[in-house]
């Protein structure tokens, strides 16, 4: 059953554990009250490679500690060896499920600090494959959300459709998942002959697909009984939990990094951030299933204003002697989890100093999950968390 | 608009070199005492309500680390990084959980990847993404990737390459 | 109601029952598109084994291994691909400089034994090696410039009457923009014939660290600002950014590091500490490149160096047949002066023959090294070439650099299609446009156009100041009247060298043409002048059936133990060679001696 009531900590407590002075719990695990539960890694209802080690009382969470760790690459570290044109091929394996917006960010960083400028056709080229991974990635999800709560069909209908854009990227960038696309200066290749047209007969595909997801999923008492009220976000607490993305806009605030921040051409593209007021699990879902839909719209759009010709490629020194002079940077884009960013200090040599990956994951999965799931029923913490659609690559790199 | 910003800031607190402007992001430099004050000034009053990261470099050549904190006013859509040196050896920082709770967790990825101590942060001495670590902290500089793989990991034989030059030299002009 | 609609409308998919499955029957035959990166595909002849793919390999998973010898521009290294370590991002395809390497759009590959995925492509056989389809890189992707680096130059009026020099120099944002599309592969360095360190020296323009670039050149050629401006640059047709672009101006990027230090600072960069002086003499007939290549190694071993010289400053060809406008006297100056300092003594005015005889020297000195050069011009002894007004081009070009008048007619006819031809062309020109205020010269030689043997630049150059070049005629007779020269007459030729390469004209008489002149000027070769060499010395050298003198191809020395030869009177001729020449004579003149004590 739901809970509608919110947790708090200084009402009827008999039942829970007592606050120690510095504000953590007393939790006595002697006391024969309290069960400690791993949930996850190797888990059907984790959104990836993370545990959630929970200490339940009967039914409820009282405590919940996020552990991740099990996908550590050391990126950080190791792109501190290499030329900023060998770090291409490694970038995009940072955040998996969405790999072009961590080439994208990596490219307008080198850009920004070394002054490079990318041609039209170019950033409409990179618009465009940011739009499909974000459709991709929402594709995604919704198989996860719906897979989460027992709904198994749902994920297999949108893993198909999902396949559809590998395909489609699969022919123009010449890999499926890693596409190694956008390099400094622009992206590496045209559209081949005939692309439009096979999009387009992959979009109507999909939006058949989805009319079905919204009866399964958003007309299904079943989902609505176990979704609405539950895993709550206050407005309060966006700001000081750094919560972005799709969580944030689901409370009522209306924070879009494609509007703020415009990058690419999404100034000349026409769309509209969606907000909710609920902020539950509902709230959140039926919020990206919109942005889904926007996304394909937006793919008709860029498709359909990109110019024919022109230079996809700016004319850049040579590669494999670039030498960036020292400074620093910050770029940011919209993914289908937030604000992604990432952070590069240059200096002057033929190597980056420091690349940091700001995921929006770091702050959702760790601080804000462990406050979601306390009071939460057992049961409820799979879909609280795919709510949040965290992705633990992105947590530790 | 960064203008007012800053002599806002000056105002009460010392600011350093101010480098990276563009339209919407600068970087400033502030003194150690005085940082976690600045970025709760700005916080509660210049509406820099949005902490986007908290990182550290590694300038081991001046000694020092460079923690930078990415704060983010969403109303004005600006971006200003306090950029704070403390020195490597010892390295210690005052908390800032007070101010925002999730840079708890930032905190505790640097304890365990710099080495750099935030006291009465919480949970920071918990290891956070390693387990069993007995190295120096790996983000470091003088932590050597290579070396560490080549202690640790079986390597494959068989590889070795041929310079062009000396090939060539070898097979054209060996006796010049 | 709300509620049956929500426990009622999930049920209406049930229609996807009806549907038919979305799974692939058979997956293992599944082509990929056409653009997937899949397995490596090399053409073997068309890669040079330049190790660019194995410089951006970020999971080092390319070695070089040797496949054939190496030739020249071809290091005869192919890559091997570790597919343990490759993650096929298809950067190396993207960077290669060939454009040989691609990839395939193969994806399965079953083996049992795990070593051969090592496999160099290409030369392992496999099963993708005829696919089409695949990976290649995109027209209007390029990870390095192509283009060159134009240097600025005088303009046609501004140049045609005078002699100030064409070329200006690279400043520092050109320089360093065409130093970086330098890929530091290696292969320049065996075509060049002294094996300059030219990645090297280009790093060092990169880094702006240009003492150290001078001090890397000197270590094999002393003639820097020279070889800067007229050297062959043989190691440009060979750069492999020359294979799909324009190649590096590597001869430039040597006279920029050259040009960026002053004469007075060479002594601090480039004085070699503590030298253990030798009590032996060498002494070097003919200050040339070659003499004064082997003056430079010779005094950085500590021996003392005399050098005689017929004409009365050194530069030997470089002063004396190379025109102004192509390399200034006080360039020549900045590189002499710098080796001369070093303590060697210099006669000039001197030759070898009449004011001192080989006795003599070979009485004086321990050894001597010939490098006299070809000063003689070759006639066509065509009827009329007895005329006064017939000249041999390189006396003209010596004449000139000495200042002493020459006849200067207002019709010339210039016989021959090199480099020297050019030159005597070019700076007749000008001197017709100071005299007369018109240019009339004509240039003949017997190749096509296509196959003349001067630079393309020079034929271009000399066009654009005023001089005719008209190809593939071949000279018969010059005609006289009165005691004047009227012109040449000519007849077409064919063709110049047979099938075996030999040089064989054909012509077609019945196909004439004249050109009007009153000069005749002849520059079809040139030849050496060894006079001074007496009988009983002549006997004693070994030489070869064309009765050219043999010597040890490493050291250059004769079958006479104290005389070694070199310069353009052994190979060449260009400068570089005589460098090379001279360089390789004092490591030999050195190890002889060594030997000998």
């Amino acid at each position: 059953m739901s809970k509608t009531e919110k947790f708090s900590f200084d009402g009827d407590r008999s039942l829970y554990p007592d606050k120690k002075s510095d504000g953590t719990l007393d939790i006595d695990l002697t006391s024969h009250k309290y069960i400690k539960l791993w949930h996850g890694p190797n888990h059907p209802g984790i959104t990836g490679n993370m545990s959630v080690e929970l200490t339940v009382c009967g039914d409820e969470v009282v405590e919940a500690k996020t552990h991740v760790g099990y996908l550590h690459r050391g990126f950080e570290k190791l792109m501190e060896r290499r030329k900023y044109i060998q770090n291409f091929p490694l970038v995009c394996r940072v955040s998996v499920p969405e790999p072009d917006y961590n080439e994208f960010n990596y490219a307008t960083c080198i850009e920004n600090l070394a002054g490079i400028t990318v041609p039209e056709k170019g950033l409409w080229l990179r618009t465009l494959v940011l739009e499909m991974a974000r459709l991709q990635g929402y594709l995604m999800w919704i198989g996860g959300m719906a897979g989460a709560l027992g709904f198994g069909t749902v994920g297999q209908w949108s893993n198909y459709c999902r396949d559809l854009v590998l395909d489609r990227f699969e022919e123009l960038t010449g890999a499926r998942i890693y596409h190694i696309y956008i390099l400094q200066g622009g992206v590496r290749n045209d559209l081949p002959e005939g692309f439009s047209q096979r999009m387009d007969a992959t979009l109507k595909e999909i939006q058949g697909f989805m009319k079905d997801i919204r009866k399964v999923l958003f007309d299904n008492y079943v989902f609505k009984k176990r979704t609405v009220g539950l895993g709550v976000i206050e407005k309060e607490w966006i700001y000081p939990y750094g919560i972005v993305g799709p969580n944030a806009r689901a409370a009522g605030v209306s924070n879009d990094v494609r509007k703020d921040y415009p990058y690419g051409k999404y100034s000349e593209l026409d769309f509209e951030i969606k907000t909710a007021t609920n902020s539950d699990i509902f709230a959140r879902a039926y919020l990206r299933y919109e942005e889904l839909l926007t996304d394909i719209d937006l793919i008709k759009q860029i498709l359909a204003k990109m110019p024919k010709e022109g230079e996809f490629m700016a004319k850049i020194s040579n590669v494999m002697n670039l030498l960036i002079p020292s400074g620093e940077t910050y770029v940011r884009s919209e993914c289908t989890r937030g604000e992604y960013g990432y952070y590069m200090v240059s200096d002057g040599s033929g190597f980056p100093r420091r690349v940091n990956v700001r995921g929006p994951s770091y702050t959702h999965a760790v601080a804000l999950l462990e406050k979601m799931l306390i009071n939460a029923n057992i049961s409820d913490v799979a879909q609280i968390m795919v709510s949040l659609h965290t992705y633990p690559p992105e947590i530790e790199r | 608009m960064f203008e007012e910003i800053i002599e806002n800031i000056k105002v009460k607190f010392f600011v350093g070199e101010i480098s990276g402007k563009s339209k919407n992001l600068l970087f400033m430099t502030v003194n150690k005492e005085q940082a976690v004050n600045i970025i709760q000034y700005m916080n509660e009053n210049l509406g820099f309500k949005h902490l986007v990261l908290l990182t550290a470099v590694d300038f081991i050549e001046e000694g020092n680390f460079q923690l930078t904190y990415l704060l983010n006013n969403p109303e004005k859509k600006i971006d200003i990084g306090v950029r704070v040196l403390i020195s490597r050896e010892n390295a210690t920082m005052e908390t800032a959980h007070h101010i925002w709770q999730t840079i708890s967790t930032y905190q505790r990825e640097l304890k365990e990847m710099f080495g750099i101590d935030f006291p009465d942060s919480p949970r920071v001495n918990e290891p956070f993404i390693l387990e069993g670590w007995h190295e120096i902290p790996p983000y470091r500089r003088d932590f050597d990737t290579k070396a560490f793989a080549q202690k640790f990991y079986h390597q494959r034989e068989g590889r070795e390459t041929i310079d062009p030059l000396v090939h060539m030299k070898n097979n054209l002009y060996p006796n010049e | 109601m709300a509620i049956i609609k929500d426990i009622l409308t999930p049920f209406t998919v049930w229609k996807h029952f009806f549907k038919e499955p979305v799974t692939i029957k058979d997956p293992l035959n599944r082509k990929a598109a056409p653009r997937y990166r899949g397995f490596h595909q090399n053409v073997i002849d068309k890669c040079i084994g330049c190790g660019t793919c194995e410089a951006i390999c970020e999971n080092e998973a390319i070695d070089l291994v040797e496949v054939a010898k190496a030739k020249n521009g071809d290091s005869g290294l192919r890559p091997r691909v570790d597919y343990g370590r490759c993650c096929w991002c298809a950067l190396c395809v993207d960077v290669c400089t060939t454009g040989s390497l691609k990839l395939s759009n193969v994806f399965t590959w079953v083996d049992t034994n795990p070593d051969n995925f090592r496999f160099i492509p290409g030369v392992d056989k496999k099963p993708w090696d005829n696919v089409t389809d695949g990976y290649v890189k995109a027209d209007g992707l390029e990870l390095y410039p192509l283009e060159k680096q134009q240097m600025q130059h005088l303009h046609p009026e501004e140049r045609e009457n005078s002699f100030i020099e064409i070329m200006k120099g690279y400043s520092r944002e050109e320089a360093m923009a065409e130093a970086d599309r330098c890929v530091s592969c290696g292969i320049c360095v065996a075509t060049c014939p002294a094996h300059m360190g030219i990645p090297e020296y280009i790093k060092t323009i990169r880094e702006d660290n240009l003492e150290k670039g001078l001090k890397i050149m000197y270590e094999t050629n002393p003639l820097v600002e020279i070889c800067g401006r007229i050297c062959t640059h043989k190691c440009e047709t060979v750069c492999s950014i020359g294979h799909r672009g324009e190649p590096l101006s590597i001869r430039w990027l040597k006279r920029y590091i050259a040009d960026q230090i002053p004469a007075t600072e060479y002594s601090r960069i480039l004085k070699q500490d503590s030298v253990e002086q030798k009590n032996k003499k060498i002494a070097v007939i003919g200050a040339g490149p070659a003499g004064l290549s082997a003056t430079y190694y010779l005094s950085n071993l500590g021996y003392k160096v005399t050098i005689f010289e017929k004409l009365p400053a050194a530069g030997g060809m470089m002063r004396y047949g190379i025109p102004e406008y192509r390399l200034p006297y006080d360039q020549i100056d900045k590189d002499i002066d710098y080796i001369l300092s070093l303590g060697a003594v210099i006669k000039y005015n001197t030759t070898v023959g009449k004011d001192v005889t080989l006795d003599e020297l070979h009485k004086n000195f321990d050894i001597v090294y010939i490098a006299t050069g070809l000063h003689e011009g070759r006639s066509t002894r065509i009827p009329g070439t007895e005329h006064s007004s017939v000249y041999q081009s390189i006396e003209l070009l010596r004449k000139i650099t000495l200042n002493e008048p020459i006849e200067v007619a207002e019709k010339i006819v210039v016989i021959g299609g090199g480099n020297v031809a050019m030159d005597i062309t070019r700076s007749l020109a000008r001197m017709q446009k100071q005299k007369y205020g018109k240019v009339q010269i004509i240039a003949t030689s017997l190749e096509s156009e296509d196959i003349m043997p001067a630079d393309r630049e020079e034929i271009v150059e000399a066009r654009e100041e005023g001089a005719v070049i008209n190809p593939a005629w071949g000279p018969r007779e010059i005609v006289i009247e009165n005691n004047k020269i009227k012109g040449l007459k000519v007849v077409k030729c064919l063709s110049v060298f047979d099938e075996d390469k030999r040089f064989n004209p054909k012509f077609d008489e019945s196909i004439e043409n004249f050109f009007e002149a009153d000069m005749v000027v002849e520059s079809i070769g040139q030849g050496m002048n060894l006079s001074f060499i007496t009988p009983e010395l002549n006997e004693k050298l070994t030489k070869d059936h064309r009765g050219r003198i043999l010597v040890d191809t490493l050291t250059y020395q004769s079958s006479i133990p104290w005389l070694f030869f070199g310069g353009d009177i052994i190979e060449g001729p260009d400068v570089i060679h005589g460098v090379a020449n001279g360089h390789k004579t004092a490591k030999g003149i050195d190890n002889y001696l060594n030997l000998k004590s």
